[in-house]
C-alpha cells in the first residue's frame, strides 16, 4: 500500500545515437520523458515535422476502416479475438511490406467505385423520369417543332386537368394523356406556333411542368446523346438499362479486387502501429535539449526499474551517460501506485477519485475490503455474482485483455465472488433463499440488517478518523492528533455504548473525548474564542451521524435486488399457468428479468459502494492531486507488442 | 374494511406513479442530451446509455414498494387480507417517502445526468465522475425506499 519511489533520470548522449536511444527507451517503456528546461540550459527547442507520417497514418486507418466490411468474423468471435502480435525488436520489419502501393490500390478502387455509384444513381434518376412516358409509341425524332406546330411533353396536377380539358377545345391545343398516377397526368401537347406565347402563358397558370425532351436542359442532356431519331421512349429506357447492367458488373469486379486487398489487412495494421510509434518518437525529440554534438533527455523512472534501464542502455554506454537522483522538494514527480496482486484491481477506484498527493499514501488497500464487502451486500444475489465472476473469468482466459480492461475484469471477478458469498448468507440464488446457509433474512428481519449496515459504516468512518490522526502525526501536529482526532476516536464508540448500555464508564469516556475536542479543536489563543470554537466543532457529531446513516443504503439496495428477483420469479409462476406456451413465456421472463436485475443491481452496487468510499471515507483523510505516470512507450491500436 | 384496503392500494399505486413520473422525466432529460451528443459522435452510445439509464431507478424503487404492498395485502398469491381503515392509512403514508423522494430526485438526477452527458462528450475518459455525481442525488431516493420498506415491514396486519 504505497507509492513507488520515483527517481529523476538524466541522459546525455551523442547526437549520432539519438534515435537509437529513444527507440530503446520506447521499447522498454520505463521512463516518462519530461520537457527539457530550455531556458535554464540556454538552448532552443526544436520543432518537428510529422506531416508526412501523419498523412500516411490517416491513409492507413482510412483504408483499414474501408476494408473492414470484408471482415467476416462473427460477433462472438470478434469479442474474444486477440490482437495480432508483434515482437518489439522485429517491429521495423513490418515496414518492408510495400504498404504504399496497397494504399494506392485501395484508394483507386474507392474513387472508381464512388464514381460508378454516382453514375448509377444518375441513370436511375433518368429511368424514373422516363418511366411515365414509356407508353409513348412515337419515335423521339418526331417530337420536334415543325414549321407550324410546337410539341411539348410534361405533367399536370390531377386537380388542374379539368381546366386543361376546358381550354383545349377552343385554343388550338391538342393533347394526349400518356399515363397518369395518383397525383399527376403525363401529357403530350401539340399546339400552333402562332398561339405559342398565349398558350404557354395559360400553361404556366395551370402549373404545367414541362419536360424539355428535345432541348438540352440539365438532366436530359446526357440522355439525348444516347438517343437516335427513330428511338421510342421504350428503346431509350432499354439502352439505359443495358448501361446500368454494364456498370453493375464493373462494380462487382472492383468489389472482388477489394476483397483480395483485404488479405493485406493484417500487414497494414502492423505498418500502422509501427508508424504510429515512429511519430511518437519524432514527437518526443521536441522535448529534448540538443546542441550540435550532444542530446540531453530528462525524465522520471521508478526506482525499481533503474537497473533494467541501465542494462537496456548498455549497448550505447560508450556514447551515453546516465545520471539518477531523488526528486527535489519543489518538483512534482508522477505517482505510481504499488500494491500486491489481489489489491491491484482496486487501484481503479483510487485512480477514479484521483492519485494521492506527493508525501501522502495510497488508500487502495484500505478501501479494498470495505468495497469488496459493500458491493456483495448491495447486490446480495449469489446467482448473479456467480454469473458475473464466471463471465469475467472466461473473458480474461480467452480474450487475454491487458492494462486497464484486465484490471477492471479482475475487479468484477472479485466482486462477483463477494456477491456469491454474501448473497448466500443474506440474499438468495436467483430469488430463492437457501435458508440453511443464511445468517440473516433481510426480508423477515430488516432491522438486524440495518444495524449490520450501520455497524459496518461506523467501523469505516472510525477507521477513516484514525487515518486522519495518522496524517496529523505525520505533519507533527501532535496536539491536534492526540486530543481532537483522538477525542473523536474515543467519543464515538463510547457514546454509542453509553446510549446502548447506559454504563457510567462509557459516559465518562465520552465526556473525556468531548473535553479534548472542546479544548484543542480551535487554534485561537483567546480563551473564550477557543472554548466556543471548540464547542462549535463538537457540532461535527451531526456529520459523523449523517455519514454512518448513509450506510443504510446497503440495506435498501440489497433488499431491492432480492425483491425484484422475487417479483421475476412470481411473474414466471403466473406465466406457467398459460396453456401450451406457458413454459416458454416463463423461461423468457426468467432470463430477461434476472439479466435486467443483474444489470441494475451491479450498477447500483458499484456506484453506491464507490460513493461510500469517496464521500464518507476519503473525506476524512485522503487528499488527491498527484499526476499519473505516463511512460514513453510503444502505443498500439491494432496489434499487440510482445 | 373496504376503505382501508382501497387506501392501501392507493399507496402502492402512488409509489409506482410518482416514482415513474420522476424517472420518466429524468431519463427523458438525459436521453435528449445524449441524442444530441450522439448526433456528433455515434460511437458514444454505450457510455451514454449508462448515464441515461441512471435516473431510471426511482421508478424501479416505486415499483418494488408497490409490490411489497401487494404482498402485504395478499394480492399476490395467497388470500386477501382484511385491512382496517387505520391500517390502510398507515400503508398509504408508508408509501409517501419512496413516492415523493422518487418524484423529485428522479427529475434532479436526470438534470445531473444530462449535464454529465455533455461532460462525457468533451471528456470521454471521465465517465464515472458524472455517474458518481448522479448517485449523490439518488441517495435520497434510496433513503426514501429504505424508510418505506421499514415502515411497511413494521405495520402489522
Amino acid at each position: 500500500m504505497s507509492i513507488a519511489q520515483v527517481q529523476k533520470v538524466q541522459v546525455v548522449a551523442h547526437s549520432g545515437v539519438k534515435m537509437e536511444v529513444l527507440s530503446a527507451l520506447q521499447e522498454e517503456g520505463l521512463v516518462q520523458v519530461e520537457r527539457t528546461d530550455f531556458e535554464e540550459l540556454g538552448l532552443n527547442s526544436s520543432s518537428v515535422d510529422v506531416y508526412q507520417l501523419e498523412h500516411n497514418l490517416y491513409r492507413l486507418s482510412h483504408a483499414l476502416d474501408y476494408l473492414s466490411r470484408w471482415d467476416e468474423t462473427g460477433f462472438a468471435k470478434k469479442l474474444f479475438a486477440q490482437k495480432p502480435q508483434m515482437k518489439r525488436e522485429k517491429k521495423d520489419e513490418a515496414l518492408w511490406f510495400d504498404y504504399l502501393s496497397v494504399l494506392n490500390e485501395v484508394e483507386k478502387i474507392e474513387t472508381k467505385k464512388n464514381e460508378l455509384l454516382s453514375e448509377l444513381k444518375f441513370l436511375k434518376k433518368e429511368m424514373e423520369f422516363l418511366d411515365p412516358f414509356k407508353g409513348l409509341e412515337l419515335p423521339l425524332g418526331l417530337l420536334k417543332p415543325t414549321e407550324t406546330t410546337e410539341v411539348l411533353i410534361g405533367s399536370l396536377l390531377v386537380s388542374r386537368y379539368e381546366d386543361l380539358q376546358k381550354i383545349s377545345g377552343e385554343e388550338g391545343l391538342w393533347y394526349e394523356v400518356v399515363s397518369r398516377d395518383k397525383r399527376r397526368f403525363y401529357l403530350l401537347l401539340v399546339y400552333h406556333k402562332q398561339e405559342r406565347e398565349r398558350i404557354e402563358q395559360i400553361l404556366r397558370e395551370l402549373h404545367f411542368a414541362p419536360f424539355y425532351f428535345t432541348e438540352p436542359v440539365q438532366i436530359t442532356e446526357p440522355l439525348l446523346s444516347k438517343t437516335e431519331e427513330q428511338d421510342r421512349v421504350k428503346d431509350v429506357m432499354r439502352k439505359i438499362d443495358e448501361e446500368m447492367q454494364v456498370k453493375r458488373e464493373m462494380l462487382e469486379e472492383l468489389e472482388k479486387e477489394e476483397k483480395k486487398l483485404f488479405e493485406h489487412r493484417e500487414q497494414l495494421m502492423r505498418v500502422h502501429d509501427v508508424l504510429l510509434n515512429e511519430k511518437e518518437r519524432i514527437f518526443c525529440t521536441s522535448l529534448l535539449g540538443e546542441t550540435e554534438r550532444v542530446v540531453y533527455l530528462e525524465g522520471w523512472v521508478c526506482s525499481s526499474d533503474v537497473k533494467e534501464l541501465k542494462s537496456k542502455l548498455q549497448p550505447y554506454s560508450e556514447v551515453t551517460e546516465l545520471y539518477f537522483r531523488d526528486p527535489l522538494p519543489e518538483e512534482d514527480p508522477p505517482v505510481i501506485l504499488e500494491n500486491p496482486k489481489p489489491g491491484k484491481p482496486f487501484e481503479l477506484i483510487t485512480k477514479l477519485y484521483g492519485l494521492p498527493q506527493r508525501g501522502s499514501f495510497d488508500p487502495t488497500l484500505l478501501l479494498a475490503p470495505f468495497f469488496f464487502l459493500f458491493v456483495g451486500l448491495c447486490v446480495s444475489e449469489a446467482g448473479y455474482g456467480l454469473l458475473v465472476a464466471l463471465l469475467s473469468f472466461l473473458f480474461i482466459k480467452f480474450a487475454k485483455p491487458r492494462g486497464g480492461l484486465l484490471q477492471f475484469l479482475k475487479l468484477l471477478m472479485l466482486l462477483g465472488i463477494s456477491t456469491v458469498i454474501l448473497g448466500t448468507l443474506v440474499g438468495g440464488w436467483f430469488g430463492f433463499p437457501v435458508r440453511p446457509l443464511m445468517i440473516l433474512d433481510p426480508l423477515q428481519n430488516p432491522l438486524s440488517f440495518l444495524y449490520l449496515a450501520l455497524a459496518l459504516g461506523f467501523i469505516q468512518v472510525w477507521f477513516g478518523t484514525l487515518l486522519s490522526m495518522v496524517n496529523s502525526l505525520k505533519n507533527r501536529s501532535y496536539l491536534q492528533a492526540l486530543f481532537v482526532q483522538g477525542g473523536w476516536l474515543l467519543l464515538l464508540p463510547s457514546l454509542v455504548l453509553y446510549l446502548a448500555k447506559r454504563g457510567s464508564i462509557w459516559g465518562i469516556l465520552s465526556l473525556a473525548g468531548a473535553a479534548g475536542i472542546v479544548l484543542f479543536a480551535s487554534p485561537s489563543r483567546n480563551p473564550f474564542a477557543r472554548f466556543f470554537g471548540g464547542l462549535y466543532s463538537l457540532y461535527d457529531i451531526s456529520r459523523y451521524l449523517a455519514d454512518v446513516l448513509s450506510y443504510s443504503r446497503l440495506l435498501a439496495l440489497g433488499l431491492a435486488t432480492t425483491v425484484i428477483a422475487m417479483v421475476v420469479n412470481n411473474l414466471c409462476q403466473e406465466a406457467l399457468g398459460i396453456p401450451w406456451v406457458g413454459w416458454l413465456i416463463a423461461a423468457l421472463i426468467f432470463v430477461g428479468g434476472h439479466l435486467f436485475n443483474l444489470g441494475i443491481s451491479f450498477l447500483g452496487g458499484f456506484v453506491h459502494s464507490m460513493r461510500l468510499q469517496f464521500v464518507e471515507f476519503f473525506s476524512k483523510f485522503f487528499k488527491s492531486g498527484g499526476s499519473p505516470f505516463k511512460p514513453f512507450e510503444l502505443k498500439s491500436k491494432f496489434v499487440e507488442f510482445i | 374494511m373496504a376503505l382501508g384496503f382501497t387506501l392501501a392500494v392507493f399507496g402502492g399505486a402512488l409509489a409506482v406513479v410518482l416514482g415513474g413520473i420522476g424517472s420518466a422525466i429524468g431519463v427523458g432529460l438525459a436521453g435528449q442530451a445524449s441524442s444530441g451528443v450522439m448526433s456528433e459522435d455515434p460511437g458514444k452510445f454505450g457510455s451514454l446509455l449508462l448515464l441515461v439509464a441512471l435516473p431510471g431507478t426511482q421508478g424501479i424503487y416505486g415499483f418494488l414498494s408497490a409490490f411489497l404492498v401487494m404482498l402485504k395485502l395478499g394480492l399476490v398469491g395467497e388470500a386477501l387480507k382484511s385491512v382496517s381503515v387505520y391500517q390502510g392509512w398507515q400503508i398509504l403514508i408508508a408509501c409517501f417517502p419512496v413516492a415523493f423522494a422518487g418524484l423529485v430526485s428522479g427529475i434532479h438526477q436526470g438534470k445531473v445526468c444530462a449535464s454529465g452527458v455533455y461532460m462525457v462528450a468533451k471528456q470521454p475518459k471521465d465517465l464515472m465522475k458524472p455517474v458518481i455525481m448522479a448517485a449523490l442525488v439518488e441517495t435520497y431516493a434510496v433513503l426514501g425506499l429504505l424508510i418505506t420498506i421499514l415502515l411497511l415491514s413494521g405495520i402489522q396486519l
